[in-house]
């Protein structure tokens, strides 16, 4: 760890730290925390003198993020624009599928974006994804990220992707409208098609929908069986036809009470609650997903600085609590947990107990790559 | 100058239609055939296009049977109906109205085409939305009626977003009727259904057909109306076909899917001129 | 019978009332009318990812149409001179370009530029002598180039009806009066194929403008206008799209006018001038 220079440092120990700078021996960071400078800016930025942002010029005017519906403030990006002078455009995608498929065609122009734990390793084999340059974000410290949650963002000790945030699947039911219990994936599945029907929703991926349909029938979450398969495609394509829709983008239709019942994630859980109390979230009894979510910059990005840039930014506690507030997801990072204000922590929808949480699975990478899986949810959707 | 007038004609020619012939090669020919070639290949593991000859995926169309049921059916049904909806309105603004108003009706009918087809569409939703028609059924007694998100509601986008194409050709088709042809056929006695039936329809089917065929093959490639007023759960081929690329990302057999796309398009045009000419009488076929 | 018709126009436009009447919403939904504003247009035209798609899909528009309708022209008059079997072969590729649907378009130029792409790259990068050879990639050329293979085709098709209807006499009489092939073109051809011609641009025009299906595949890391409501109405709609759409509407019906005055005043002259 490189320690702040406090006492006056001679000329000839800043030329000699200057040129190691040059040849590439040492990091900026290491060069400015050595000579002082670092501590000289930091008091100098803080006090508004000048940007903190010495490169502000390598990091351009625009810059592209790929992220999920209704994840960020948009106070957060209008600040960073402000600090950076790079505009941010933010394009949503509901399935971590359609992402990869668009990497794969080639020439997104993302410069960050948003992949799930379990297609990380995937993204990195396909080479879609480098290996973070971690001096890049300082204001990451992996000492206070919660294991649990970070894991698969490291592959063979090398960091390629950082966590955002973690949270789980389950069930939104708007209790108003619906009367039947909604406790279990089961029951789920029954309810849209008796009193729910019409008015319950499933998302438009394989991961969430066949693996909820194969946990309410006792099967594990991310099987890959083919028997087991073959019964979660019945189960589905049985309730198709009592379906409002097959959409990730599910809050539009919560709050105009389109829909009644919607496989939700925790963010959209939260705020749908927050917004309108008779909605409840549910953890599945007999299980389901629980997931962490991270930022990854594609090796194909057009403007890395600024995709590094804003990384940095988002990893900085003072912006990532407000990031948390605003979206209502339960964070991974113990700095950021100690600033969040108490209603958020005993939220029982961001923050579940133990217990709720027992059943639950991490979603695994076969599931991305595996090909029967892809085609049960498209046989499915074009059924 | 050596060059024969002969030879120097090919050359100019030739050099007129280079240009063209280069674009359709490059983005018609190319692409036609990566996708013959993608179609007998295989899924790569993790998404894309392995090399491999196979008919698998030609063999595994079925999955996606009732995609291209709803195209067959939708598609025609739609036609169908714009026809019935659209000949009508085409017949008043042909006939019945007033010659100073007809610039402005017929310009009317052709504006709907200037707003984006997204943005008219997204209305939709809204009107057939739990907020919209339902929401005012409901106050009248007919309470939890569901429009949105059935292939009924794909029905009625479909009619509004190509009804104008559907007016278009029949209305200059029946404006270029005579009308002394019309005034004859009642001085000989004829009912109005009469004239009707053996003048006006006889010679307005050119703009019918091509109106019904225009509006049938452009519906059989549609993605937009069924993805936004289906929900996801009305299919057409077009949306197993974006499908299959951006969610399955199995390029091999979203291009067999795209190739039999092509081959119905085709077989339903010729089928279409084939009627044509059958009516016609002649293999010159007039569009209007 | 008069009641069916209002009733049609009534079908048409009452989604496009509701689009223009939920622009002035004062509140944030797309589905509650709750005040009158124009707050929403001042943030649609604030709004730079949604000019730079309003630029973009103009630009793009322009181009394809305007190198459609001279490439259409030129193969129209090509076609024209053919023997016919070359005639039957471009007939048949042009019928192609515009029967295809726009989503196999799209996708089969995706991948086939992808491979194109993927082989061309590592060549180019491998002979370029500086630091940072060029990268082909998805982009403008590649919308433009997709949008104007179906325009191309449809200018053809038009310019071609148009030519077939015109008195051969008129041109003969040209060449007897000693005017080269140019000329006859210039002054006696063209100025008849003009209407057609402008008619194929307007289309071409309008096609590419409102076209989503193809630039959604082969817009690379760009957005066009149709690219950016789509993606809006998945993310939620607000009426800053409304206030688009609706300005949209109103330019295009300002053109149409125009065009249409335009048209009157050429005739009015032209008919002068001819007697």
């Amino acid at each position: 760890m490189t320690k702040f220079r406090t006492t006056p440092i001679t000329a000839a120990e800043l030329t000699a730290e200057f040129m190691r700078l040059k040849r590439g021996s040492v990091s900026r960071r290491h060069f400015l925390a050595v000579t002082g400078l670092a501590a000289a800016t930091a008091i100098l930025g803080r006090s508004g003198a000048f940007s903190l942002d010495a490169h502000a010029q390598e990091l351009g005017t625009q810059m592209s993020l790929a992220t999920w519906p209704n994840y960020h403030d948009p106070a957060t990006f209008e600040a960073f624009t402000a600090k950076t002078g790079v505009a941010v455009e933010v394009n949503v995608f509901g399935s971590n599928e359609e992402m990869l498929a668009k990497l794969q065609a080639g020439g997104t122009g993302w410069d960050l974006f948003v992949p799930t734990n379990y297609t990380i390793s995937t993204y990195a084999k396909l080479g879609l994804i480098d290996t973070l340059d971690l001096s890049k974000v300082p204001n990451f410290d992996p000492a206070t990220q919660n294991q649990r949650f970070t894991n698969e963002g490291t592959i063979d000790g090398k960091a390629y992707a950082l966590p955002k945030n973690w949270g789980t699947t389950g069930i939104a039911v708007n209790t108003g409208k619906l009367k039947a219990p909604v406790t279990s994936w089961k029951e789920f599945f029954e309810v849209a098609q008796t009193e729910g029907d019409g008015r319950a929703m499933v998302h438009d991926y394989q991961l969430t929908t066949i693996g909820n349909a194969l946990v309410s029938l006792g099967y594990s979450f991310n099987s890959v069986d083919a028997a087991e398969l073959a019964k979660a495609e019945e189960l589905l394509i049985k309730v198709k036809p009592h379906l409002f829709a097959i959409n990730s983008d599910y809050q539009p239709a919560m709050r105009a009470t389109d829909a009644w019942m919607t496989m939700c994630w925790t963010n959209d859980g939260a705020q749908l609650n927050r917004d309108m109390p008779e909605i409840a979230y549910i953890l599945g009894s007999d299980g389901g997903e629980i997931w962490s979510d991270f930022y990854a910059i594609p090796t194909s990005a057009a403007n890395k600085p600024a995709g590094y840039a804003l990384l940095d930014y988002l990893m900085t506690p003072e912006n990532a609590v407000k990031e948390h507030i605003a979206n209502g997801t339960p964070t991974t990072d113990s700095r950021v947990l100690a600033l969040l204000p108490a209603e958020l922590t005993s939220n029982k929808i961001v923050y579940p107990d133990e217990a709720a949480l027992s059943k639950l699975e991490f979603g695994a990478a076969v599931t991305l790559t595996d090909p029967a899986r892809a085609e049960v949810m498209a046989r499915f959707k074009s059924a | 100058m050596a060059l024969q007038a002969g030879t120097r004609r090919s050359l100019v020619t030739a050099g007129l239609a280079a240009p063209a012939a280069l674009w359709l090669l490059g983005f018609l020919v190319l692409p036609f055939l990566a996708m013959l070639v993608f179609s007998v290949g295989q899924r790569a593991p993790e998404g894309g296009y392995m090399p491999a000859f196979t008919f698998e995926q030609f063999l595994n169309l079925p999955a996606r049977a009732t995609a291209f049921a709803n195209t067959l059916v939708l598609a025609p049904l739609g036609a169908m109906l714009c026809l019935v909806v659209g000949y009508p309105v085409a017949y008043y603004l042909a006939i019945r109205a007033e010659p100073r108003h007809r610039l402005l009706l017929v310009s009317l009918i052709v504006v709907p085409f200037w707003t984006s087809l997204l943005v008219r569409t997204y209305a939709w939703m809204y009107i057939l939305g739990s907020r919209g028609l339902p929401n005012l059924l409901d106050m009248i007694g007919l309470p939890d009626i569901r429009m949105l998100n059935t292939p009924g509601a794909v029905l009625v986008g479909i009619v509004y977003g190509y009804l104008p194409l559907m007016i278009m050709p029949i209305y200059v088709s029946l404006e270029k009727l005579d009308r002394r042809l019309l005034d004859a056929s009642a001085d000989l006695g004829a009912r109005p259904l009469s004239t009707f039936i053996g003048v006006t329809l006889p010679l307005s089917m050119p703009g019918v057909m091509t109106g019904t065929a225009l509006v049938t093959i452009l519906l059989l490639g549609e993605y937009l109306i069924p993805q936004l007023l289906g929900g996801g759960k009305v299919f057409f081929i077009g949306n197993a076909l974006v499908d299959l690329f951006l969610q399955s990302r199995n390029w091999p057999f979203g291009s067999a899917i795209a190739v039999t796309l092509v081959v119905v398009v085709v077989v339903v045009l010729a089928i279409a001129m084939r009627i044509a000419w059958r009516f016609a009488g002649t293999r010159r076929v007039d569009l209007v | 019978m008069r009641a069916l018709v209002f009733a049609v126009y009534l079908f048409l436009y009452a989604p496009i009332a509701l689009v223009v009447l939920f622009s002035f919403n004062a509140g944030r939904s797309a589905s509650e009318f709750t005040g009158f504003s124009l707050a929403w247009y001042g943030k649609a035209f604030s709004n730079t990812f949604l000019i730079q798609a309003l630029v973009n899909s103009l630009f793009i528009a322009t181009v394809s149409a305007a190198l459609a309708a001279v490439v259409g022209t030129l193969a129209a008059l090509a076609i024209e001179r053919m023997g016919p079997r070359m005639r039957t072969i471009f007939d048949a590729l042009l019928a192609a370009a515009i029967v295809v649907p726009g989503v196999v378009i799209g996708i089969a130029t995706l991948v086939a530029l992808a491979a194109v792409f993927s082989v061309i790259n590592p060549a180019v990068a491998s002979i370029w002598p500086g630091d940072r050879p060029p990268q082909f990639r998805l982009g403008y050329a590649s919308i433009i180039a997709a949008h104007g293979l179906f325009s191309m085709a449809v200018v053809t098709m038009i310019v071609r009806a148009r030519i077939a209807g015109l008195g051969r006499d008129i041109v003969e009489a040209s060449n007897d009066l000693y005017a080269t092939p140019l000329g006859t073109f210039r002054q006696i051809v063209l100025p008849q194929i003009m209407p057609s011609i402008l008619a194929g641009f307007l289309l071409a025009f309008t096609f590419s403008f409102d076209d989503f299906i193809v630039a959604f595949f082969v817009a690379g890391s760009n957005t066009t206008l149709p690219m950016y409501v789509f993606a809006s109405i998945r993310r939620g709609v607000t009426p800053e799209i409304n206030a688009v759409a609706a300005s949209v509407l109103v330019a295009s019906l300002i053109l149409i006018f125009a065009a249409r005055f335009l048209m009157r005043e050429k005739k009015a002259r032209d008919a002068g001038g001819a007697e």
